[in-house]
Order: C-alpha cells, then structure tokens, then sequence
C-alpha cells in the first residue's frame, strides 16, 4: 500500500517533534499510582471477599446462634460455615495465583488470555456466593417450615396457617430471595463488563485468528 | 529497590522515551490522555523492570511492555470534551518538501489510524517502526502467518476508511 508507505516516511520524519522529559520528571513518574485493571480487578475481588465476610459476621450475631441452637441448627450451621471457609479461602488461593501469573512481558495474547482467567474465577467466586447463600437460606426455610407444622407449641400453633397462606408465605420468600441475589449478580456482571468490555473485545479480535 | 536500579532504568527510559511517546500518539487523543499513558506505561515497565534480564534490547523488551499496557492493562480515565486537534497542534509541523496535496493525504492517514482498534493499531505501529512479522508475531502472541493476514486486513480496512 503506497499510503502506508507514505506514512511511514513521515512516521520517520516526526522523531525530533516528540516531547522530551527529562530524568527527573521520568523518576518521578515511578512512584505514581498506577491504574491498570488488574489493580482493580484485585482490589475488587478483595472488597468482595471482605463484604461477604462482615456480612456474615453481621447476621452471625449472639442471637442467632442462640436461636439456632434452639431449633437445633447449630451444629448444621457450624459445618456449613466451615465448609463455606474452606471455599473461601480456596479462592483467595486461586487468585493469588492467577496475579502472580499476569505479567506484563508476556506478549499480548497471553497476558490477556490470564487477565481474562482471573475474571472467570472471580465470576466463579461470585456463583459460588450466589449458589450457598440461595441453598442456605432455603434449607433454613424449609426447616423452620417443617418444624412449625411438626410443632406442639401452643403459642406457634396459635398461629396456624391454611393452605394459601403457605403458598403466598413460601411464594413471597422465594421472590425476595430471587430479587436479592439478582440484584447482586446484575452488579458484578455491571461492574466487571464495564472494566473488561475493551480486553474482551481485543481478544477476541487475536483469537479470530486462530480459526 | 536499590538506587542502582532505579538509576539505569531512568537512565535506559529516557534514552529511548520517544518509543512511549509514538504508542501514546497512536493511542490517545489528547495531550492529557497522552501523559496518563505515558505515566501507566512507565510504571507497568519500572514494575517489571525486574525481570528484565538484558538478554534483549532494552528498546525490544520496552515494545512489548508499553504496548501491553496500551491494549490491555490501561484503564482510560474520563476526558472532557476535547477541543483541540492534538496531532495539528503538536507533531504535524509541516516538512518542507511535503505539498499541499501530499500534507493533506497524510492527515487523512493519521486521521484513518486513529479509527482503528487496538489490535489493528498495534499492527500498524510495529509497521511504522519497520519491525519484521517475527517480532510483530512475538509481540502479540500470534503466528507469523497470522500476523502477515493480520497486517493485509489493516491495510484493507485503511483503505476502506480512506476510499468509503
């Protein structure tokens, strides 16, 4: 193409009308905060990882084990919470590991490929918290379900239900814990879409080429 | 890190700056934008100057980091509207032998460049800086083969840019 030729004679023309910074402005540059999507990415999966936490300390308050415990559900709990723990940290593990992999002297592709890794399992992650939560809660819904017809409490059996009052009373559970983990599914699909629209779409324009 | 270090990356950075500079040109639109880039380059290499271990150019392995940054790891900050036209502004100093004809042809091409994606843009810079397909290939992590396919795209959608 004569014009990309063109081009390249004058790209060649242009190298004295570059800026020139000098050493110190360069050595001062080292010590600026960088604003690479890893760095968010990181510092995103952190704040999850710390929300997920305090949240459970939150609810896991005195009263709650005490009322766990009177409906026997403690001992439940506890190996659901060491389970939980046990993921938990398995992920932390696993994005440590894949920042360690990300380095910027790959070439393009396969620092991409490894960004576009530590993504997935953040979205993992984020399934992972989605998929516990929703069964917990439903255990624990049909538990205290179970034991509320199974009841020989007279102040509970005051409050006897018909048929339709179950339906709207499980019906209505169902919606607001559906509306909950929506709500926070839409936000991580929002948040990492917005921060990974632009690397998704380039690599997607290298991979075409391995077809 | 020790002062040694710091001292020969400054010193190797502003030898060979001008290559920053060029990625920043193709990358970014205006003069603010131009140093955010250039300073998130210049700490993605301070950061993996460490493995630098000067068993290839300076210059070479400088490509490869500053382009990474420009097409991966740089996260645009919000601009406001931009008035000026950057590239008339700074670097289009008119060369003397350059007609008119010939001086609008290449605002036209710098212009279509800058339309390009960030792959497509890569391509082209490493053109412009007469890198073969082998390095271009390394560089992106993609055959040679592709990478010739690669390149005779760009020039077709130039062209087509260009000629619509």
């Amino acid at each position: 193409m004569d014009e990309l030729e063109l081009l390249k004679k004058d790209w060649k023309k242009q190298d004295a009308n570059y800026p020139k910074l000098s050493y110190d402005q360069i050595y001062n540059m080292l010590w600026k905060k960088s604003s690479s999507i890893v760095k968010w990415i990181f510092i995103i999966s952190v704040l999850e990882l710390l929300i997920s936490t305090f949240l459970s300390v939150l609810f896991a308050g005195d009263d709650y084990w005490v009322q766990l415990e009177k409906y026997n559900l403690k001992q439940f709990t506890e190996v659901l919470f060491v389970i939980g723990y046990a993921i938990t940290f398995f992920f932390i593990f696993l994005f440590y590991r894949n920042y360690k992999k990300i380095s910027a002297t790959d070439d393009a592709a396969t620092l991409m490929k490894n960004i576009l890794r530590t993504r997935r399992t953040v979205k993992y992650y984020i399934a992972y918290v989605l998929i516990y939560n929703g069964l917990t809660a439903m255990l624990i819904f049909s538990y205290m379900i179970y034991l509320h017809i199974n009841s020989q409490d007279q102040t509970l059996i005051k409050y006897s239900f018909d048929t339709l009052d179950w339906i709207k009373f499980i019906g209505v559970g169902l919606i607001v814990l559906t509306l909950f983990l929506g709500l926070i599914w839409l936000f991580y699909r929002l948040l990492y879409g917005i921060l990974l629209k632009k690397l998704h779409r380039n690599y997607k324009e290298l991979k075409k080429l391995e077809l | 890190m020790d002062k040694a270090l710091e001292h020969k990356f400054v010193t190797n950075l502003e030898k060979d700056q001008n290559i920053v500079h060029k990625i920043c040109r193709i990358y970014t639109n205006d003069q603010a934008s131009h140093n955010d880039l250039f300073q998130e380059i210049t700490i993605q290499l301070w950061k993996a100057y460490p493995k630098f271990r000067g068993d290839a150019k300076f210059s070479t392995w400088m490509y490869r980091v500053a382009l990474n940054t420009a097409i991966t790891l740089y996260r645009k900050k919000k601009r406001g509207i931009q008035t000026q036209d950057y590239d008339t502004v700074h670097f289009r100093i008119k060369a003397e032998e350059y007609n008119d004809e010939t001086e609008q042809q290449l605002s036209l091409l710098y212009n279509a460049v800058k339309e390009l994606n960030d792959i497509d843009k890569a391509l082209v810079f490493l053109y412009l800086e007469d890198k073969n397909y082998r390095e271009i290939s390394e560089t992106l992590g993609i055959s040679e083969v592709n990478a010739r396919v690669k390149m005779n795209r760009v020039k077709t959608k130039l062209k087509k840019i260009l000629n619509p």
